[in-house]
């Protein structure tokens, strides 16, 4: 039987280890509500955009606007976004093997440093990598987006995707391929564009001709970029909320682990030492025994 | 017939509300807009949006973005927009001499944020001029 101090000694680290996982854990928990917020207040916008579209695709014929040809896919475009730190679960690792699975040349622009490892260390083909901080500055994936957008009209990649950890409640998150460019067509375009939960107002009153200013491809032109972006924002910040909340689930279940090893190594070490209590008690007992 | 005017940016929803009228800044001048306006959709450029409610006139600055106007709605999708009573003077003084120092020291900044900076400028511009006048 293990001594009472060996035992004292476990139940001291496991104590700090526990209380090294609760702080995590609440720490995540404040980061989540803010991602969570931030991926929320977010929606009228993007609710908006798609509304705009919705109006804009009603007016313009076929286009050969870039964003929307259907080139033949020679490379692939993935960005990847994935986390700065460890200790989130099996967050990362979905997202690799969603990776694993590609076997069609890619080149691979990645968001987070786990997954710039990730890419180095299986030799695949990084273009840049972009550091993203916490509160996710619209600007820093902005960079991000536009490299690839900029990379698909030359023409160095023929799609644009995304697989990102998509933030479905707060236990689960599921790692996921999400096409952006090419757009198949603006109407399919619009109905996947109300993703981010709220219904896109389709149908307007007004039939009448729509006036465009300064006139309907200069608008097209603009609109479309920036809804790229910003959908690639969206998409980060729901990576986000994934992240942190990932990270509390696996800091709660370690820290339930910490508390029941702690229950049993008390039981044991109380055991341990009521033992040698007992085996005391004996000796003095069988000594005054034999003495007297 | 009054209109309905919403304003958004990535972070919130600024404003919603039934007005009268409203004045745009888009990209081609100003656009007034009343009800029964044909239906419109515009690029928003930094400045001035001026609203009348009740006879009362309120301005909000907005930043670059889109303006759609269809039957009686008008949406305002924009990068910042902020109401005129809530800007601060001196943070946006502060603002606008930071994106100034760093569109001079531009040599070293991507293209993209060159933009950002500019129309950081123009917007903050934009919030002083309005806060000055009204002195």
């Amino acid at each position: 039987m293990a001594s009472t101090r060996d035992i004292r000694r476990r139940i001291k680290s496991v104590k700090n280890t526990r209380q090294i996982t609760k702080a995590m854990e609440l720490v995540s928990a404040s980061k989540m509500k803010k991602a969570q917020q931030a991926a929320l207040a977010g929606r009228p916008y993007a609710n908006l955009m798609a509304d705009m579209l919705a109006s804009l695709s009603t007016h313009v014929g076929e286009t050969n606007h870039p964003f929307l040809v259907q080139r033949p896919v020679k490379t692939r475009g993935i960005l990847l976004v994935t986390t700065d730190k460890g200790l989130c679960g099996p967050l990362n690792a979905n997202l690799f093997k969603l990776v694993m699975e590609i076997k069609t040349p890619t080149k691979f622009y990645v968001i987070g440093r786990k997954g710039m490892q990730f890419l180095t260390r299986t030799k695949r083909d990084l273009v840049a990598d972009f550091p993203v901080h916490d509160r996710v500055p619209f600007n820093e994936v902005r960079s991000a987006a536009e490299l690839m957008v900029k990379h698909f009209t030359e023409g160095s990649i023929d799609t644009l995707e995304v697989i990102y950890p998509r933030y479905k409640n707060t236990l689960i998150q599921e790692a996921k391929v999400r096409p952006i460019l090419p757009l198949p067509s603006l109407k399919d375009f619009i109905s996947s564009a109300s993703y981010t939960g709220g219904s896109v107002r389709v149908p307007h009153a007004d039939d009448r001709e729509v006036l465009f200013e300064p006139d309907i491809s200069e608008v097209l032109n603009s609109l479309l970029p920036f809804y790229v972006n910003h959908q690639i924002y969206q998409l980060v910040l729901s990576a986000k909320a994934s992240e942190q909340s990932a990270r509390m689930v696996a800091m709660k279940t370690a820290k339930d682990n910490a508390t029941s090893l702690l229950s049993e190594l008390t039981l044991k070490y109380n055991k341990a030492r009521q033992a040698a209590i007992t085996q005391e008690i004996l000796e003095i007992a069988a000594a005054s025994f034999t003495s007297s | 017939m009054l209109l309905k005017l919403d304003i958004v940016t990535p972070y919130a929803r600024v404003y919603s509300d039934t007005i009268d009228t409203v004045v745009l800044p888009t990209k081609e001048g100003e656009v007034g807009i009343l009800p029964g306006h044909i239906p419109l959709i515009t690029q928003v450029q930094s400045g001035e949006l001026r609203i009348t409610k009740d006879g009362k006139s309120i301005a909000i600055v907005v930043g670059d973005g889109f303006a759609q106007v269809i039957g009686d709605r008008v949406s305002v999708l924009a990068q910042r927009a902020i109401e005129e009573e809530k800007i601060d003077e001196s943070a946006v003084e502060d603002a606008l001499k930071r994106a100034q120092d760093a569109l001079a020291a531009a040599a070293t900044l991507n293209p993209a944020e060159v933009e950002h900076n500019e129309s950081i400028v123009r917007y903050s511009v934009a919030q002083l001029g309005l806060k000055r006048r009204g002195k």
